[in-house]
């Protein structure tokens, strides 16, 4: 097993890069698909000497495989170009958002965390109103729209009972109500995951050999079976985090958050292709490192995965 | 001893639940033309900004209460809910159609078709969607067709991995196996064999595809990328209520509801769905 | 863990919320700030007020409408294509270079190349041919023709650090402001907010409030809140219907007569029937006006009497009542009953949206097929200069007190005559208004060409944009009817 692990993980790794590649053929495709990446890419009050600089440095006049490679160059050096609206730099832009979105996204996943395990633990143990509390969240925290949701936490929390500021970026008190309403999705995924693992894992051999052992049964559950449980959750956690990063769009967009979300939606209202098109390539590529590192963890956790 | 609870508490009734939602949703949607008491773009000044109608200044003529140029807003929610409709299922088959194929054909073919295909499942899952679904609509517009060309690009992959991993279990089995042997194509094969085999899969997947796609639609217009001008879309009318969440909280909470009680309907209908026709749990 | 570093240093970076209470004034703005060169200055606010703080200009318009002298002492026009300014002595930049003549030539010839002669007026609407340094503190401007309006263009021709200016990428200028003006530049978080400080150096004395901070804060009831909550100051750009959520303990709403045109214009460049004098005056009688001022606009503001704006307009010109079955008369005789047209709007700006629809639906009401679509802003503006509208497009103009400017805008080769206007006789009264140095017979001929274009109304004319601020109680600040914001001119209550 030491010796498959490094393959294993150079395997993934290869894989990542294919995946990588399959994101920069999509984010290079899409400005090409219209036929006229001009008008996309070249703000529409850029000078002719910049418009013609411009076309000769995306290669618009060479074979479209010329201008993919050349795509490809300029998106491993960091440069995708300059933003209409910010007349900056794409990269320096999306880069400086990143954080703030990394931060929203990382605790609601931390809260949603924080809730679904023992919620999930005790609905597969106990039942009673923890279960039901969990069919309440798996059923309502995948119907409730997020952007609803939010606005109703401004409406509720900020505007009649002026408890909290509402949005903008300024410290704690600023996260909470975007990170609940973002990790109620995750909650619910989550939390079902770890009652149907827990219920699994409950009921297998070495957990009856353990009670039979007279081992207490808070040590049964907590120690052994949630160990196990953890490998589906940290399988998740790629995908998870990925989508919530997918969905705090929105989020940042209610509640005025700095993100790479409201980045991105300031741009397609100003038809700011070159931003756009930076961003979802710089997220595509987060996203692929975050699945890979998941990947080695999950094979780090349980080395009984085989990372085939 | 504690024993280890199983519940469950009574998934037919919740899939009747969800049934009863969507039927209402349906029902709304074709009879809107009778059903709602205005049209969606029937302007009052003089009747702007009613609250309610159980509130002081509300009106039994709206029972929603009125938007910033006098629209009825419970009209608005029964004529937006042809769009949520309408998008979704449109999403939701054409995701199914092009999920399933490739599913199939990575399935039972292996091999490069697998991993090519995998490949782009791959891909496509690596993307944050809606940004994504933000930068193909600002290329190329809104409107139905790109607006659901867009979700099916995020539903079929739902499919295409489920019908993938059910094709490579039957294609060991002895009923292919057999047909194989007896000389039927290829293309028979799929169709007649493999495909009713995994029908059931794809209707399940098909149901919280649905969901997916209306919610996914909703969040589309909130953020400004519309299918149809002269209807209002649930998530258009959210990203309107915005501004008057001070003013006029209906304006934004009842569209809400609507877009929750939809996908919570078509949620609790593929639960159940997914219990009767594929008991081994997907 | 990914979020645990971020997180720690995020808290540390950003600083802590409510840090010691130091006496700064926050502005709110719904809009981010792009950038902050001075010559690419896309709005009023927050960018203008930004702008307005960290630089100065030759001259600066005081809401009444006079021109106070700032960077310029005194002024003076040798001939009629030549204006001649002195400069004050002793005034430096904030990076400590001084101003001299050479600094203003820099900055204006700077404003004539690309990309900046894409935002800043001032070389096209002046003809200036040439500007240069008569001596080290007098610069002389040489027109093509006389430029009667040159004061008013001069406003908003702002002077940086001429070396600075020089050796600095664009870039970098656009992040890194360095003015004369009385305000420094601290930071700039982007997404977030702009911090300035006081120039305790500045020619005028330092202002009053030491730190202001211009805050995006996109949501309409988040600036509200922060307001009533007291971590904001100012909230510029109410509208009628949020106005009242700006009253509280620690606020209250604040209105100054506004002056921005809001109107519908006519484009000619689109469908045919739009170019018939009657339909445009058949649309005006179409629309209920005073009932949308009544209902949208909750009563706060008046009718377009004119398209000049008070005190300098002519009140016996006649408005267009509301008369759909005039208007159902006049299409008749035009010919043009029950064509298509457009009705395009910016989408950045809801309640143009609300405006729209309202339109869209009377004009419905007189048989027309209209539609609304929404353009997004950089098609919109394209649009706007290339006067490329099929039909109606909504649009605000013209917020300021200058007759012939405000009538400037509607000649035919005007660069903001976004309808694409013509009318040759017109065109000749303006032209002469425009080289009439006498008042009196200026001001004639400034009456019939404003009776002229009223009657052949290129626009649907709406209201004044009511100007609303939702203010603090402890800011004392008397806020102008454009959208700038002045805060060198405010002062905290003792």
């Amino acid at each position: 097993m030491a010796a498959r692990a490094p393959a294993a993980i150079f395997q993934r790794c290869l894989h990542g890069i294919a995946v990588l590649l399959g994101v920069s053929i999509a984010t290079f495709a899409v400005a090409h698909a219209t036929g006229d990446p001009v008008t996309l890419l070249i703000s529409a009050s850029a000078s002719e000497a910049t418009r013609a600089q411009m076309r000769v440095h995306l290669g618009l006049d060479q074979p479209v495989i010329i201008q993919y490679l050349l795509f490809l160059r300029h998106a491993l050096q960091g440069d995708f170009g300059q933003s209409f609206i910010y007349r900056q730099a794409v990269a320096t832009l999306v880069l400086q958002r990143l954080p703030a979105t990394l931060l929203l996204a990382g605790t609601a996943f931390a809260i949603a965390l924080g809730i679904s395990i023992p919620l999930g633990v005790s609905a597969a143990t106990r039942g009673g109103w923890s279960a039901w509390l969990l069919q309440g969240f798996s059923m309502l925290g995948l119907a409730i729209p997020s952007f609803w949701l939010g606005l109703m936490l401004v409406l509720i929390v900020s505007v009649w009972l002026r408890l909290l500021p509402v949005d903008g970026y300024g410290g704690l008190s600023h996260l909470v109500l975007p990170a609940i309403t973002l990790s109620l999705q995750s909650i619910a995924r989550l939390s079902r995951l770890v009652a149907s693992g827990m219920r699994e894992v409950l009921r297998a051999d070495y957990i009856r050999t353990a009670r039979a052992k007279g081992l207490l049964e808070r040590r049964v559950i907590w120690v052994h079976g949630l160990r196990n449980v953890l490998v589906p959750v940290v399988t998740m956690a790629g995908l998870e985090l990925g989508d919530l990063i997918s969905s705090a769009v929105v989020v940042e967009v209610v509640f005025a958050w700095p993100g790479i979300g409201r980045l991105a939606v300031n741009a397609l209202g100003q038809r700011d292709f070159p931003l756009l098109q930076g961003t979802v390539f710089i997220a595509g590529l987060g996203f692929v490192l975050i699945n890979l590192v998941a990947d080695i963890l999950c094979a780090r956790i349980d080395p009984r995965i085989r990372l085939a | 001893m504690k024993r280890v609870a199983t519940f469950r508490p009574g998934p037919v009734f919740l899939g009747r639940l969800g049934a009863l939602l969507l039927g209402c949703v349906l029902f709304l949607a074709v009879a809107a033309p009778v059903v709602a008491p205005f049209r969606p773009t029937d302007i009052n000044l003089r009747q702007r900004l009613l609250p309610p109608a159980w509130e002081a200044a509300g009106n039994t003529r709206h029972l929603l209460g009125t938007d910033n140029v006098g629209r009825d807003i419970a009209s608005r929610i029964i004529w937006g809910s042809r769009i949520s409709l309408s998008v979704g299922l449109a999403a939701s088959l054409l995701g199914a159609c092009v999920g399933s194929t490739l599913g199939l054909c990575a399935g039972f073919f292996g091999g490069w078709t697998d991993r090519a295909i995998s490949w782009l499942i791959d891909v496509q899952l690596a993307f944050p969607f809606t940004l994504f679904a933000i930068f193909l609509l600002a290329v190329f517009g809104g409107g139905f067709v790109p607006v659901v060309a867009v979700l099916a690009l995020a539903t079929w992959v739902n499919f295409a991995r489920v019908v993938r991993s059910q094709a490579m279990s039957l294609r060991a089995q002895d009923f292919v196996l057999a047909a194989r042997s007896v000389g039927v194509g290829t293309p028979r094969l799929l169709r007649r064999y493999l495909l009713p085999a995994v029908l059931p899969s794809i209707v399940v997947v098909g149901s919280f595809s649905a969901a997916q796609a209306i919610m996914t639609q909703a969040a589309l217009s909130f953020l400004g990328v519309g299918v149809d001008p002269t209807i209002p879309s649930w998530g258009a009318m959210l990203d309107l209520g915005r501004n008057y969440l001070q003013t006029a909280w209906w304006m934004a909470t009842f569209p809400g509801i609507a877009i929750a009680l939809t996908v919570l309907g078509a949620n609790l209908v593929g639960d159940w769905l997914s219990l009767r026709l594929d008991p081994r749990g997907r | 863990m990914l979020t645990r570093r971020a997180f720690g240093t995020l808290l540390a970076s950003a600083g802590v919320a409510s840090a010691a209470e130091v006496p700064q004034v926050v502005i709110a703005s719904d809009e981010d700030v792009t950038t902050l060169d001075p010559h690419l200055i896309r709005n009023n606010h927050p960018i203008g007020s930004i702008i307005w703080s960290v630089f100065d200009s030759l001259v600066r318009r005081r809401p009444d409408g006079t021109h106070e002298p700032r960077l310029a002492l005194s002024w003076e026009q040798p001939a009629e294509a030549v204006w001649r300014f002195h400069l004050r002595p002793g005034v430096l930049f904030h990076n400590g270079e001084a101003l001299d003549a050479s600094a203003v030539v820099e900055s204006f010839n700077r404003m004539n190349r690309s990309p900046f002669n894409g935002e800043s007026q001032l070389w096209q609407q002046t003809n200036l041919l040439r500007v240069t340094a008569a001596d080290s503190m007098t610069v002389e401007l040489l027109t093509d023709g006389p430029s009667v309006t040159m004061l008013y263009w001069l406003e908003e021709a702002f002077v940086g650090a001429p070396r600075y200016l020089r050796e600095t990428p664009a870039a970098q200028v656009g992040v890194q402001p360095v003015g004369s003006g009385p305000y420094r530049f601290v930071e700039w978080q982007q997404g977030d907010h702009v911090s300035l400080t006081a120039n305790d150096a500045y020619w005028g004395g330092a202002p009053a409030i030491r730190t202001a901070v211009f805050r995006t804060v996109p949501e309409q009831s988040s600036r509200l809140n922060e307001l009533k909550a007291g971590s904001v100051d100012l909230v510029p750009g109410l509208d009628p219907d949020s106005s009242g959520g700006a009253e509280s303990a620690l606020s209250s709403a604040v209105q100054v007569a506004g002056l921005r045109k809001m109107h519908f214009g006519f484009s000619q460049h689109g469908v045919a029937p739009l170019r018939d004098r009657r339909v445009r005056q058949a649309l005006n009688h179409a629309v209920d006006v005073s009932t949308m001022v009544e209902t949208l606009q909750r009563g706060m503001t008046t009718r377009l009497a004119s398209v000049i704006n008070p005190p300098n307009n002519d009140t016996g010109l006649p408005p267009f009542a509301y008369d759909p079955h005039r208007a159902g008369q006049l299409l008749r005789e035009a010919g043009a009953e029950g064509f298509a047209v457009e009705i395009a709007f910016d989408a950045k700006y809801s309640d143009s949206q609300e405006s729209c629809e309202v339109v869209a639906a009377y004009l419905q009401a007189v048989g027309l097929d209209a539609r609304v679509t929404a353009y997004e802003t950089g098609h919109f503006a394209e649009t706007l200069r290339a006067r490329a509208f099929p039909g109606l497009y909504f649009y605000g103009f013209g917020a300021l007190i200058e007759p012939l400017v405000e009538l400037v805008i509607f000649t035919s080769d005007a660069v903001d005559n976004a309808s694409g206007y013509s009318n040759p006789a017109f065109d000749r009264l303006v032209k002469r208004a425009a080289q009439t140095i006498d008042e009196t017979a200026r001001n004639a001929l400034l009456r019939q060409a404003e009776r002229m274009v009223w009657e052949d109304a290129p626009w649907l004319y709406l209201w004044h944009l009511p100007q609303i601020y939702g203010q603090a109680r402890r800011l004392q600040y008397q806020p102008r009817p454009d959208d700038y914001v002045e805060i060198y001119r405010a002062r905290l209550v003792a």
